[in-house]
């Protein structure tokens, strides 16, 4: 088989693996475009409203909340969009303190499912976890 | 192609059968419980069986295959890794071969190149994709003891942020299960890729390698795209560990073809070329010393023969062979 057809196979197998990155790293962001579209880029900023139910199914966070707070951090910190909108229209500041406003009842929400599954989140790295505030 | 597509079809058929039978049978305490403690269990016997089958056989002679300066005189320097003398470094050689695959790194390719001139030229494809498939792999179980311990122990923590070093896409990306892809579609492709290769490939060589394919996309598409649900399948993981016959909670089915396809690998492990896993340990041509020169290796087996040696010959024909004249040794 020739050098050209090699070297092509390699080119074609590097091209694959940079592309499948480049996907995994749109994957991440892939959830707020929706959310983007409905808002506004001007949107005032709104104030987590007290509620009673989540922003999402509960099934739904347990699966994708990490890819949403990756999504939040991104939009807020990087291009100024606080708002986030949920499918029946209720809208919530895009912050962390939005889900611990209610989550922090239970400082042990996050990290039961966490250290049980033996996954280590980079939030704590910068913000201050509910079990240590609760001290 | 029928070779090829007949693998192919059955490793889809394969993961259809749990997928099936966990959505609509609600089989999940048979493919969550009973069919991995049975894999588990053909896989360490069978090994086990093989391996011993393998020991028993016996090899009397040193036959290693060497390339290099075996042991001689004081002052020839001996090429103490390519023609090991002693045990250790036969070990050291095969410690090498199986850590960094040293002769498929020697790997060389015929090519005829226009007419009646053919050439000779290194190939190292093979080797590095070779490399990168098995330790990819390796990674990979090794991480997945985050599901077998409560807390694993510390170089396997050590190692699992090792490998999401790069900090990308949430959940981290794991760079062993895209090596561990990436590598076996180059394996599969090398196989289609020369006329040679393709003309003696098996479906016996196919078929691990959709296999392990397969079990990398279930894998990785419920890590980042069709999330399961995790507590449960700790759970399950650390009752298996446990030797617990308690039913599974219910997780997706995706998990369950996850777990049928490597169920499928381990029971296929002991009946297949994947037992080069621990064949290369009893390989004789690469675990012997190179020491038939200062040792003499006798054949246990060999019949007793009664030898006579030239003396007795004479002493009893002594008398006659000196009438007839011919010469002897002691008068």
């Amino acid at each position: 088989m020739s050098k050209f057809l090699r070297t092509a196979v390699a080119f074609f197998i590097a091209i694959a693996v940079f592309a499948g990155t480049w996907l995994f790293m749109q994957s991440g962001h892939g959830t707020a475009a929706a959310a983007h579209a409905a808002v506004p880029a001007a949107a005032a900023r709104v104030v987590p409203v007290d509620s009673t139910r989540c922003i999402a199914q509960t099934e739904w966070m347990r699966a994708h909340h990490m890819q949403l707070l990756n999504q939040w951090r991104h939009d807020s910190v990087r291009e100024g969009n606080r708002t986030h909108v949920t499918r029946d229209g209720r809208m919530f500041d895009k912050s962390l303190n939005t889900c611990l406003g209610c989550h922090a009842s239970n400082p042990m929400f996050c990290f039961m499912c966490h250290q049980y599954a033996n996954v280590k989140p980079t939030c704590w790295n910068c913000h201050i976890s509910p079990m240590e505030s609760n001290k | 192609m029928k070779k090829v597509l007949m693998p192919l079809v059955m490793v889809a058929l394969l993961a259809l059968v749990p997928y099936l039978g966990v959505a609509f049978g609600k089989l999940d305490y048979l493919f969550g419980v009973v069919i991995p403690y049975a894999a588990v269990a053909i896989l360490l016997l069978g090994i086990l069986f093989r391996m011993v089958d393998w020991l028993r056989r016996p090899v009397p002679f040193r036959i290693p295959t060497t390339c290099g300066q075996e042991k001689s005189l004081d002052w020839v320097r001996q090429d103490k890794l390519e023609s090991p003398s002693t045990p250790w470094q036969a070990a050291l050689r095969v410690l090498s071969e199986v850590l960094l695959f040293r002769s498929l790194f020697r790997n060389t390719k015929a090519e005829l190149h226009g007419g009646p001139k053919l050439a000779y030229g290194s190939d190292k494809w093979l080797w590095l994709g070779g490399l990168a498939f098995h330790w990819s792999l390796l990674v990979v179980v090794l991480r997945h003891s985050r599901f077998f311990f409560e807390e694993p122990p510390m170089p396997l923590q050590v190692l699992e942020n090792m490998d999401r070093f790069l900090d990308v896409t949430v959940p981290a990306l794991y760079l062993s299960g895209l090596v561990a892809l990436a590598a076996a579609t180059f394996l599969v492709l090398r196989r289609f890729r020369d006329e040679k290769v393709r003309i003696i490939s098996l479906p016996a060589d196919f078929f691990p390698l959709f296999l392990i394919i397969g079990i990398v996309i279930a894998g990785i598409s419920m890590r980042y795209f069709d999330k399961v649900n995790v507590m449960p399948v700790k759970a399950l993981t650390l009752g298996l560990a446990g030797f617990s016959l308690d039913a599974p909670s219910p997780i997706g089915s995706l998990f369950y073809v996850h777990l049928f396809l490597v169920c499928v690998l381990f029971v296929y492990f002991p009946f297949s070329k994947l037992m080069h896993m621990g064949g290369i340990f009893l390989s004789p041509t690469r675990n012997l010393p190179n020491n038939s020169r200062e040792k003499r290796h006798v054949n246990p087996w060999n019949p007793d023969i009664k030898f006579r040696t030239y003396a007795e010959y004479e002493d009893e024909f002594r008398e006659k062979m000196k009438k007839a004249g011919l010469p002897v040794e002691k008068q």
